[in-house]
């Protein structure tokens, strides 16, 4: 009689993997196939986890198509499948998986598109402690950014991607020479948003996620723009409620 | 469920696209369920569910503790659910009798046991864990299959039962599961709820089901995608019958209807409830 260790190491290769083998020995057929059982089982397993992926990532989803995404999707989820049952948090590693997935290597913005996706996704279900107020800020050695925040750099115009890829948006269609974008993206109450950061204001809230010490960023605002304004640097990560 | 007037009542299982309908209108309704995974980050859902949990008696519905995964349970998501329930005080909190977990990965499905002795000390065990952690009552679902194993030795009402008298848990009665799963495995759904203890029956779960087609054979997957059948109706009546009023959800997943249809199959539900609620009372004076 097998262990319920080997059953489940068992269901585990023929749902995932290549080898279905010891799963349908184990399987009572029962009029209909063992190997047909577990097709059902494989079957929920991976368009359920597809849907999670493509509500994550719905502008990736548009950029190849729903059916290369599809492929995407079963390709990533047999060699990353989820850890945690909290399926908000699957997909992390979706943007450097496309950038090692050679069939849409051609789409050399995908990547970044999918980080701004995450990005939003991680946002809207962050925790939530309370920002550091103006008053407090100089007391405190440790400062670090908000974890509904992130910041983004990428040398596509991914914004106006996005944009141009929401339901309803024009058609318009976005000129790729435009350059390269600095982002910060965070959750305003109950909403998640997106706005571009000047090269200090990327380097300053970048430096304060690195290290967590107002003075490493303020260093590193000052080496990406000497001219930076440290001043309104600071009033404005306060006032936008992005320091903990 | 009802703390007033101690009655049970039914309820729908609340999906995130009907939210902000449930937060403006307030139906009438006896009390929500939640899938307990969708509440464990920050941001507008958690804060959603706490203004709901001012109106509404909620129910926690587990689908990742994976209480039969023999590597044990997760400690962690074990923390963030009793977080979950800290926060939000359910009046009931539940979980499944299945695997999803295992050499660290969730193969989000609930995925089937074989029932022999190895098996019931392991689920035991968890339960256990699980409800000195919680500091509550567990209840444990009835799972829909489409296979079991040819070492399976104990019919699932049995294991069922004796999971539930040995590690002190209730039993949400899945009835649809039932039903779904004795069709795909050529038992007899009458005689499972038969087998089953009506004292540890502490909820009922109705949903809808598909029927597909697998090489030429029906097989019945349980979609939460339509109304609930004419035969699970009949199947829940029995059930009624046998284990008197007890608090009932709907539920519905896939295909989404708008709230009103939700709201419309928890109302027969509620009527079916009154009327075995008065089959009691007359039960209890004759």
């Amino acid at each position: 009689m097998p262990t319920l260790r080997e059953l489940q190491a068992g269901v585990r290769a023929a749902l995932l993997g290549d080898d279905e083998s010891a799963a349908v020995a184990l399987v009572r057929a029962d009029g209909l196939a063992a190997s047909a059982r577990l097709a059902v089982y494989r079957h929920h397993v991976f368009t359920s986890l597809t849907a999670v992926l493509e509500s994550t990532y719905p502008v990736v989803a548009r950029l190849v198509d729903p059916r290369f995404f599809r492929y995407v999707a079963h390709r990533y989820i047999r060699n990353h499948p989820p850890t945690s049952p909290c399926l908000f948090e699957y997909g992390a590693t979706l943007p450097a998986f496309l950038e090692g997935f050679a069939p849409s290597r051609h789409l050399a913005y995908l990547p970044d598109v999918a980080r701004l996706e995450w990005a939003l996704n991680a946002a809207l279900h962050a925790p939530e402690p309370p920002p550091i107020e103006p008053e407090a800020l100089l007391a405190r050695a440790d400062v670090g950014l908000h974890p509904s925040v992130t910041v983004l750099q990428s040398s596509w115009p991914v914004d106006a991607i996005w944009r141009s890829n929401q339901p309803g948006a024009d058609v318009a269609v976005v000129d790729l020479t435009t350059g390269g974008v600095r982002l910060q993206i965070w959750r305003i109450g109950e909403e998640v948003a997106f706005r571009p950061l000047s090269r200090a204001g990327f380097a300053f809230r970048d430096a304060l996620a690195r290290m967590r010490r107002l003075e490493a960023a303020a260093t590193a605002a000052l080496a990406a723009d000497p001219a930076a304004d440290l001043a309104a640097l600071i009033r404005e990560v306060l006032e936008e409620g992005v320091l903990v | 469920m009802d703390a007033r007037t101690g009655s049970a009542r039914s309820g729908i299982g609340l999906r995130s696209a009907h939210v902000a309908e449930v937060l403006a209108r307030r139906p009438a309704i006896g009390w929500l369920e939640v899938h307990a995974e969708n509440y464990m980050g920050g941001g507008p859902a958690i804060r959603a569910l706490e203004r709901l949990r001012g109106d509404y008696p909620i129910s926690v519905h587990g689908v990742g503790l994976s209480l039969g995964s023999v590597g044990g349970l997760d400690p962690g998501h074990l923390e963030r659910l009793a977080a979950l329930v800290d926060r939000i005080h359910p009046t009931l909190v539940s979980e499944h009798l299945s695997w999803s977990t295992t050499g660290g990965a969730y193969l989000n499905h609930l995925l089937p046991l074989p029932y022999t002795e190895e098996t019931l000390a392991v689920v035991c065990e968890h339960v256990d864990r699980a409800q000195h952690r919680l500091r509550r009552h567990l209840l444990v679902e009835n799972p829909s299959s489409y296979a079991r194993f040819e070492h399976s030795t104990i019919p699932e009402a049995e294991f069922v039962t004796e999971l539930a008298r040995r590690s002190g848990c209730g039993l949400l009665c899945d009835v649809n599961n039932i039903y779904v799963s004795c069709r795909n495995l050529g038992d007899d759904p009458a005689a499972y709820l038969d087998r089953l203890d009506p004292a540890a029956v502490e909820e009922i779960h109705l949903a809808g089901h598909a029927v597909n087609d697998a090489d030429g054979r029906p097989i019945l997957i349980d979609d939460h995608g339509s109304r609930v059948t004419e035969d699970v109706w009949r199947l829940y009546a029995r059930a009624l019958a046998r284990f008197g009023p007890v608090p009932t959800l709907v539920e519905w997943d896939t295909d989404l209807p708008p709230l009103a249809v939700l709201l419309e199959e928890a109302g027969i539900a509620g009527a079916l409830l009154t009327s075995a609620d008065r089959a009691g009372h007359h039960a209890h004076a004759a």
